[in-house]
């Protein structure tokens, strides 16, 4: 039996490290790399918002019954949630192969021509 | 005509942007036509929603699959997103027309694509009563702007959706923070039923909740410290979805947080999250006027612009009165048809002389003086002139401002207006009053385009007061909750 408390603890544990990691590091792909550990902790959290102790998989099989499963609302949530960080991602990574073709680099202190 | 069919909003949208691979197939000419009519289609559901909702002056309530919310998702289309999905619809449509002039990088069928997805999301933000729905539409709004931003392919416009991916990314992160925390406390994502069981919730809980959800929003509704994105994005953007972000999608962000503080009313601590959101709506205003001062870039000077306005809806929205919600629902409006002006003006001129530079504006009077007529126009009209339709909704604003105890927000709008008047009427200087050169052919349909929105600022400005009772429709909408959830026919589930 784990405490409810290490899911917390884990998750914003993630939130944070993902949050330095954009905000500190310098290379682009270790920001979208922050963003993502940043994402899988927010999916955590909201995966431990539902769990309740002792309760299994809310997968309606033999001898679970709604009483025996967690809360199945925000593992549907958070399905979604990863779908869309997929998609974030992907799109992220394709900017920044065009980025890197243009500017050279991957370092965001030199990929700044707009500005003002 | 039974009211499910207002569904047809987002679903027409949804569906026609994957059937645009199939139009392609056929024709590739037939792509922008395409997008043309589809867009002319959602006028006319979004025309027929409209005038289903303001003449029964009661809320559609889509419920989908047929399930009642709290089980099933509803949509919420009342006052305030009847207006707003017309508006919506017919801005994009003007869009789609200006794109087929002003687009021409490949692939033009992805473009399309994504210009339905974007109006699809705003419209969705707008419409829905849940609040994870709420997420995926702003998800889907912010991944095709990224991708629109990125559109042109230069290394600017990279660099752009780079940013705004970056925020964006923060944003969602927040806000998901936000959805668990008020999911956790409440156990439900229904808009209506949260805000009937907002009273009972823990108010740490819920102030922090709503603070990370309204800042979560703060990206797409572009307010201070995570609109660092926006003037990149509008000048990097191709120019019809610049206008598309400057007329709707910015709004639909800062209708959400709006929608979203209203519905935690009976929070205790409601008011410190207001006091946050009117501190950072001024920081808005101050920072981009005093940017905008500095631009030699006009598309980025009325980007600063269009942030500056952004910030007195926001202060108007975070009054917590009735007047005030009133008041930034009217300068919503105006805001969306004087921008969508002069993203238009200034974006023909950007394709017409190959730049939108201070300089390529001298002698625009002489060159190309219809779209000049129409950029004085709105720049008069942004500035607050009175007789155009922003002086009354400024007047409104600080109104409410001094009513609910702002007075120095008189003062902020008074000192912004001020700063736009030396920034515009610069612009107005090099348009009439220097340079010159060839007359240049206009297209006939834009100068439509553009002497409709044109007339829309003048009407307004001369007879404000159907426009301001619309606003005040709108914004009793947003501001009644008692009265939206009783409107939701919720299941007496959980509650």
């Amino acid at each position: 039996m784990i405490h409810i408390s290490v899911y917390y603890f884990g998750a914003i544990s993630l939130i944070l490290i993902g949050l330095y990691a954009v905000l500190v590091k310098k290379n682009l792909l270790k920001m979208l790399i922050g963003l993502s550990i940043m994402e899988t902790g927010v999916n955590l959290l909201l995966i431990s918002v539902g769990y309740i102790s002792g309760r299994s998989a809310p997968i309606l099989s033999e001898g679970v019954g709604p009483n025996q499963a967690v809360d199945p609302i925000p593992q549907a949530l958070v399905l979604t949630a990863i779908v869309i960080g997929v998609a974030t991602t992907a799109m992220a990574l394709s900017v920044a192969i065009i980025l890197y073709e243009k500017y050279g680099t991957l370092n965001v202190e030199e990929i700044r021509r707009l500005r003002g | 005509m039974n009211g499910q069919y207002a569904a047809l909003i987002i679903a027409l949208p949804l569906v026609s942007a994957f059937f645009v691979p199939v139009i392609k197939a056929i024709s590739k000419k037939a792509v922008m036509p395409f997008l043309l009519l589809v867009t002319l289609a959602q006028v006319g559901i979004a025309g027929w929603v409209f005038n289903e909702v303001y003449t029964s002056d009661k809320p559609i309530i889509v419920m989908a699959g047929g399930w009642r919310p709290p089980v099933g998702i509803n949509l919420y289309i009342g006052h305030f997103a009847a207006l707003f999905v017309l508006i919506i619809a017919v801005i994009s449509f003007f869009m789609a027309y200006f794109s087929i002039k002003a687009v021409k990088v490949e692939p033009l069928d992805k473009y399309a694509m994504l210009f339905l997805l974007l109006m699809l999301g705003a419209t969705g933000m707008i419409a829905t009563g849940d609040i994870f729905n709420l997420f995926v539409f702003m998800e889907i709004t912010a991944i095709t702007a990224y991708a629109l931003t990125a559109y042109n392919k230069t290394g600017e416009a990279a660099e752009a959706s780079m940013k705004y991916m970056i925020l964006g990314g923060i944003g969602s992160s927040f806000f998901l923070i936000g959805i668990a925390l008020i999911y956790g406390a409440t156990g439900t994502l229904n808009m209506a039923q949260i805000a009937q069981l907002a009273g009972n919730i823990n108010p740490t809980v819920a102030q922090v909740g709503l603070a990370l959800l309204i800042f979560g929003l703060a990206v797409e509704a572009e307010l201070f410290p995570l609109n660092a994105w926006a003037p990149d994005a509008y000048q990097a953007a191709p120019h019809p979805i610049t206008v598309m972000f400057s007329a709707f999608v910015v709004k639909a962000g800062l209708y959400a947080a709006a929608r979203l503080l209203y519905l935690m009313q009976a929070v205790s601590t409601w008011h410190s999250v207001l006091r946050l959101l009117v501190i950072m709506a001024v920081l808005t205003v101050v920072v981009a006027e005093f940017s905008a001062l500095r631009q030699r870039d006009v598309k980025r000077m009325i980007a600063y612009s269009s942030i500056s306005q952004v910030g007195m809806i926001a202060f108007a929205l975070a009054l917590g009165s009735q007047a005030g919600v009133d008041a930034g629902v009217f300068h919503m409006v105006n805001h969306a048809i004087v921008k969508a002006l002069l993203f238009l003006g200034v974006g023909y001129v950007g394709i017409k002389l190959g730049g939108t530079t201070l300089e390529d504006f001298e002698g625009l009077g002489r060159r190309m003086p219809l779209t000049a007529f129409a950029i004085t126009v709105g720049s008069l009209s942004a500035v607050g002139i009175p007789l155009f339709n922003i002086f009354w909704s400024k007047v409104r604003i600080m109104l409410a401002g001094v009513s609910a105890g702002y007075t120095w927000g008189v003062a902020l709008i008074l000192g912004a207006s001020v700063v736009e008047a030396v920034y515009y009427l610069r612009l107005i200087h090099r348009i009439w009053f220097a340079g010159g050169g060839e007359r240049l052919s206009e297209s006939f349909a834009l100068g439509a385009i553009m002497l409709f929105l044109v007339a829309l600022i003048l009407v307004i400005g001369f007879y404000p007061n159907y426009a301001w009772s619309l606003a005040q429709k709108a914004g009793a909408d947003i501001f009644d909750v008692t009265r939206y959830v009783s409107n939701v026919p919720l299941m007496g589930v959980g509650a």
